[in-house]
């Protein structure tokens, strides 16, 4: 089997061979990709849906003499293989037409490089989390964050993208050096770099290294996650990337972060007993939290489309951490039933893979948009429903599913999430449980300015008239990118209606890393047609929810309300223009996205600090107004406070450097044998 | 004492909760009449006005999208589905388990937010200004009635809202704690806002600086307005049943015979007009506040609600 994924990598691979023509190089590029995510697909399913403790186990050829590389797919891995494919799929669905679409001129080696960086993209994400050793998962990893780079950049040719892809650049590489600490140290005290042996060195470990090695590895990870305030990159970078791309990036590459972090605390560094330190759990818990709600009060302000849901990926890797770090924090715990922490850990994975379920969809939604109109603003769109029905009606179920409504999926995992919150409540009392209960608070101030932020995005971009020529004349999107976004919704909808059918497959990856009763013994003890969760231990008072019967409720209501809806005395329908006060309308009248937002502004003003500038030019009096000019903006707090600062003070210093680099070679000499000295002072005098 | 409700007892109390709805918006009125010294249309004029409404033809604005017809039934179908998750006449848990309080209060979020989106399809300024009023007092109202919520599902280990009254029991006043009392003042304060009345809301105006729901509501007509003004009726009595779900199930706790059934549905009736009588006062006795006045107001039921987690809890 792994043989097959192998294939998919080889595929991938030599695809840009077709590069002499772009078309081709698009078709067989995409084609690759998508039976590379097929036999993932394959892959993922043959080892979740296997035996209990099936792993995978494929050596690779030795490329380096001082290791041996090997790929091994665990229920984790399998796990995470398969939110790769699911989104994979779709977007190599959606890719060709999406790119000679958008980009029509663009040349055959641009179009080549674009899909050698999907394929390199796509497969390193797959083998990073399939990696059975470090340095595999190393040199994936960075050959994603390569790969991704290039797309990033490839898709204009302008500055900003430009600029957006140098700060995901040294994010990035900044991370991956915490993460090349982490692992060394663990390789240097056991000798081989399999994760095995790197297990086995980990069991030695006393207590504060081993929490050192962790916060190192949760903040390479959470940089690539974009967890506040490591999180600046993401809402530059993921929209500049082609839609398809920006799909994968949000939906698919934020989880391989949410793997890492996964493995390290669950499985590389958890202790052999006892529970998890607590500072581990309490922190991720912590910035879970902090990302939820600072997200989504940042997607709130955009106006930007594709950056909107960029800060709600923010905003949804939030959620993840809380599912993660309530695990962490109730695993083992004395006097926690083990119940427990697995409905916390499936909460946090029934939310990644629905988070890539719906934003990939509305990625795909906005690109159809952008493909169509090439405008990403939203006050500069308005009235597509009429004009691509599929795809506004597509990205209002993506929007239904992201705000966390029933019946869909978002709703799911959050009620799990908001369930183990109340569970782990009870079992600590004083502030540890009102931080707990706190946190669930913010979750649920998070599920509604999720929802206001996506009446806002889907009625400004979609309804109301059009308030520009690209938006007047814009086309239904070709149906191959309409056949990418039907497979996503098909699993917001599968995963929201029928969750119970889903948790069979959470079993290999919650049994694995807690090595308690798996995800579906816990949460569908009463049926697959039943969630549900027992608070207490007896598990008389467990509360059950059951989406499938909710939803055969709400389509027969629907029924009974369209009959209702036609009236008892036929249907005359008669079509008007819509009341503006005796005006004749025009879309100046329709309500834009920044007005939409400004109650909240104001309400939040004191976290989003808006900048406001009016400028009046008067005819003499300041009655008569010749002309008025009004700016506003809302930037990112962790921009201003910390990363300014940071350029502030990095700035000064390298002004005082410039002060001693006088240009003469003899005074640099002296600097370097000064540090030479230095450096053996400190390090080499240790050996007598 | 715990026994389950069957499904039929929750289609029919349901459908019980959906008959009734226009008639406590009747009483309402003529409550409020009465305070302010009118005479007031009879208790039975919300039932008229949806007959007429519904007999009537549709006007459509010329710019809405194919949304804007399906926006008025899945609203309706949404809020009436909520009507399936609170005990009436009965408590205990559900036979079969359609949703708990958390699925309540999602349901009730999906009809706000998809009557917002049928605000914005028509492209008039009214509806988006209704529309941004409504999903801005909506985020800040939802987290504190999740703490509500919270505070009574700590102790009774589950947020089912069946077996949260029957865990409460007939136990009545005198078996609250502190932490019940300041969640019944965070509910009282929350009240009026989710049911869409003064002073967070007016549903008596069409002016446009007072109005949020009714902003919404101007460009439906005929049937469709009929859908969504029975919407919000319902959404009124699932709110007010839900508080006494909460708060005081004296009466959904006796038997499942059929003594214990009428016992349950007189008592149901009382409550609600306790809490009726509790909606009229209020709006006859406070103006509209500003909208930038709501969040303080709001505000209020926060310290109440956190107040109220933090004494269960500590």
């Amino acid at each position: 089997m792994l043989l097959m994924a192998a294939c998919f990598g080889a595929g991938a691979i030599s695809s840009p061979l077709a590069r002499w023509s772009g078309r081709l190089a698009l078709g067989v590029g995409h084609l690759a990709a998508l039976a590379g995510a097929m036999v993932g697909f394959g892959v993922s399913l043959g080892v979740l849906l296997g035996p209990p403790g099936l792993t995978l186990i494929q050596p690779l050829p030795a490329i380096f003499p001082f290791a041996r590389l090997s790929l091994s797919v665990d229920g984790l891995s399998a796990y995470f293989l398969l939110v790769i494919s699911l989104v994979g799929v779709a977007a190599a669905f959606y890719g060709p037409a999406y790119l000679r679409t958008h980009s029509p001129d663009a040349g055959a080696a641009r179009q080549g490089a674009q899909v050698l960086a999907l394929n390199v993209f796509l497969g390193c994400m797959a083998f990073v989390c399939c990696a059975g050793d470090a340095l595999t998962f190393l040199l994936c990893w960075e050959g994603m964050t390569l790969a991704s780079y290039v797309l990033v950049v490839s898709d204009d040719t302008d500055g900003e993208n430009a600029r957006a892809g140098l700060l995901y650049m040294v994010m990035a590489h900044g991370g991956t050096a915490l993460l090349l600490v982490a692992f060394l140290t663990l390789t240097e005290r056991a000798g081989a770099f399999d994760f095995a042996a790197l297990r086995a060195a980990a069991v030695g470990l006393d207590s504060a290294t081993r929490t050192t090695l962790f916060f190192l590895a949760l903040g390479g990870f959470a940089t690539k996650a974009g967890v506040v305030p490591l999180h600046v990159w993401l809402p530059r970078a993921h929209p500049a990337a082609p839609s398809h791309v920006s799909a994968l990036m949000s939906g698919v590459m934020l989880k391989v972060a949410i793997y890492g972090i996964l493995r390290f605390a669950f499985d590389l560094l958890a202790p052999v007993t006892g529970p998890a330190p607590f500072s581990w759990g309490w922190t991720v818990l912590f910035v879970g939290t902090i990302s939820a709600v600072l997200g989504v009060l940042y997607a709130l302000q955009q106006h930007d489309l594709k950056r909107l849901l960029a800060f709600h990926s923010v905003e949804n890797v939030g959620i993840i951490l809380i599912g993660i770090g309530l695990a962490m924090i109730l695993w083992r715990r004395e006097g926690v039933s083990g119940a427990l922490a697995t409905v916390a850990l499936t909460a946090a994975l029934l939310h990644t893979v629905n988070h890539a379920a719906f934003k990939g969809l509305l990625f795909l939604g906005a690109g159809s948009v952008l493909c169509r109109t090439h405008v990403r603003n939203m006050e500069e769109l308005g009235g597509l429903a009429r004009r691509m029905p599929w795809t506004a009606g597509l990205f209002l179920l993506g929007a239904v599913a992201i705000s966390a409504l029933p019946p869909l999926n978002g709703f799911v995992s959050e009620w799990l999430t908001f369930q183990a919150l109340l569970g782990g409540a009870d079992c600590f009392h004083g502030p540890a449980g009102l931080s707990i209960v706190l946190s669930a608070a913010m979750l649920a101030l998070t599920g509604g300015l999720a929802a206001a932020c996506f009446a806002k995005a889907f009625g400004v971009t979609f309804l109301g008239r059009p308030r520009t020529p690209h938006a007047e004349h814009a086309k239904e999107a070709p149906p191959s990118m309409i056949a990418g976004m039907v497979w996503l919704a098909a699993l917001c909808v599968l995963l929201g209606v029928a969750p119970g059918y889903v948790m069979r497959l959470l079993d290999a990856p919650t049994i694995g890393l807690l090595h308690e009763a798996g995800a579906s013994a816990v949460v569908t003890a009463r049926g697959p047609l039943v969630l549900s969760t027992a608070l207490t231990e007896s598990g008389v008072d467990a509360t059950a929810i059951s989406m499938t019967m909710m939803a055969a409720l709400l389509v027969a209501l629907a029924a009974i309300a369209w009959v209702l809806r036609h009236g008892f005395r036929g249907n005359s329908l008669r079509t008007a223009p819509t009341w503006t006060c005796g005006m004749s309308p025009t879309a100046r009248f329709d309500y834009t996205a920044t007005a939409f937002a400004k109650p909240l502004r104001l309400v939040f003003a004191a976290l989003y600090r808006p900048r406001r500038e009016v400028i009046k030019e008067t005819a003499g009096t300041p009655y008569v107004l010749r002309r008025m000019k009004y700016a506003g903006e809302v930037v990112d707090f962790a921009e201003t406070h910390i990363y300014h600062r940071i350029q502030y003070g990095v700035t000064r210093l390298s002004r005082i450097l410039r002060l001693r680099s006088t240009g003469r070679i003899h005074g640099y000499i002296g600097f370097v044998l000064a540090a030479l000295f230095i450096a053996l002072l400190l390090f080499g005098v240790r050996h007598p | 004492m715990i026994s389950e409700r069957s499904l039929g007892l929750v289609l029919l109390e349901m459908t019980l909760l959906v008959l009734l709805s226009p008639l406590v918006t009747g009483i309402i009125q003529k409550l409020k009449a009465r305070l302010q010294c009118r005479q007031g249309a009879s208790i039975f004029q919300p039932y008229r006005d949806l007959i007429k409404l519904f007999c009537k033809g549709t006007v459509q604005a010329d710019t809405t999208s194919g949304f804007f017809r399906w926006i008025p039934v899945l609203v309706l179908a949404a809020t009436v589905a909520a009507g399936a998750l609170v005990p009436v006449v009965h408590a205990g848990p559900a036979v079969f388990p359609f949703g708990d309080a958390l699925m309540l209060l999602g349901l009730l979020a999906l009809a706000r937010f998809l009557t917002a989106i049928g605000a914005l399809d028509a492209g008039g300024a009214f509806g988006g200004m209704g529309a941004s009023r409504e999903m801005t007092i909506a985020p800040l109202v939802e987290p504190v009635l999740m703490m509500v919520v919270f505070s009574t599902a700590l102790a009774a280990r589950t947020t089912d809202l069946g077996a949260l009254a029957a865990h409460r029991g007939t136990s009545w006043i005198f078996a609250w704690r502190a932490a019940d009392f300041l969640g019944f003042a965070a509910m009282l304060v929350l009240l009026p806002a989710e049911t869409g009345r003064i002073p967070v809301d007016n549903p008596d105006t069409h002016l446009e600086l007072t109005m949020l729901h009714e902003g919404m509501l101007l460009e439906h007509s005929g049937p469709g307005l009929g859908c969504m003004i029975l919407a919000s009726h319902t959404r009124q009595i699932v709110s007010l049943t839900f508080v006494s779900a909460l708060f005081f199930p004296i009466g959904p706790v006796a038997g499942a015979d059929a003594i214990g059934l009428l016992l349950g549905a007189g008592a149901f009736a009382a409550k609600i007009l306790v809490l009726a009588l509790y909606l009229a006062l209020v709006e006859s006795s406070y103006a509209k506040l500003r909208f930038f006045r709501v969040p303080q107001y709001l505000g209020v039921g926060f310290v109440c609600a956190i107040m109220a987690l933090a004494l269960r809890i500590l």
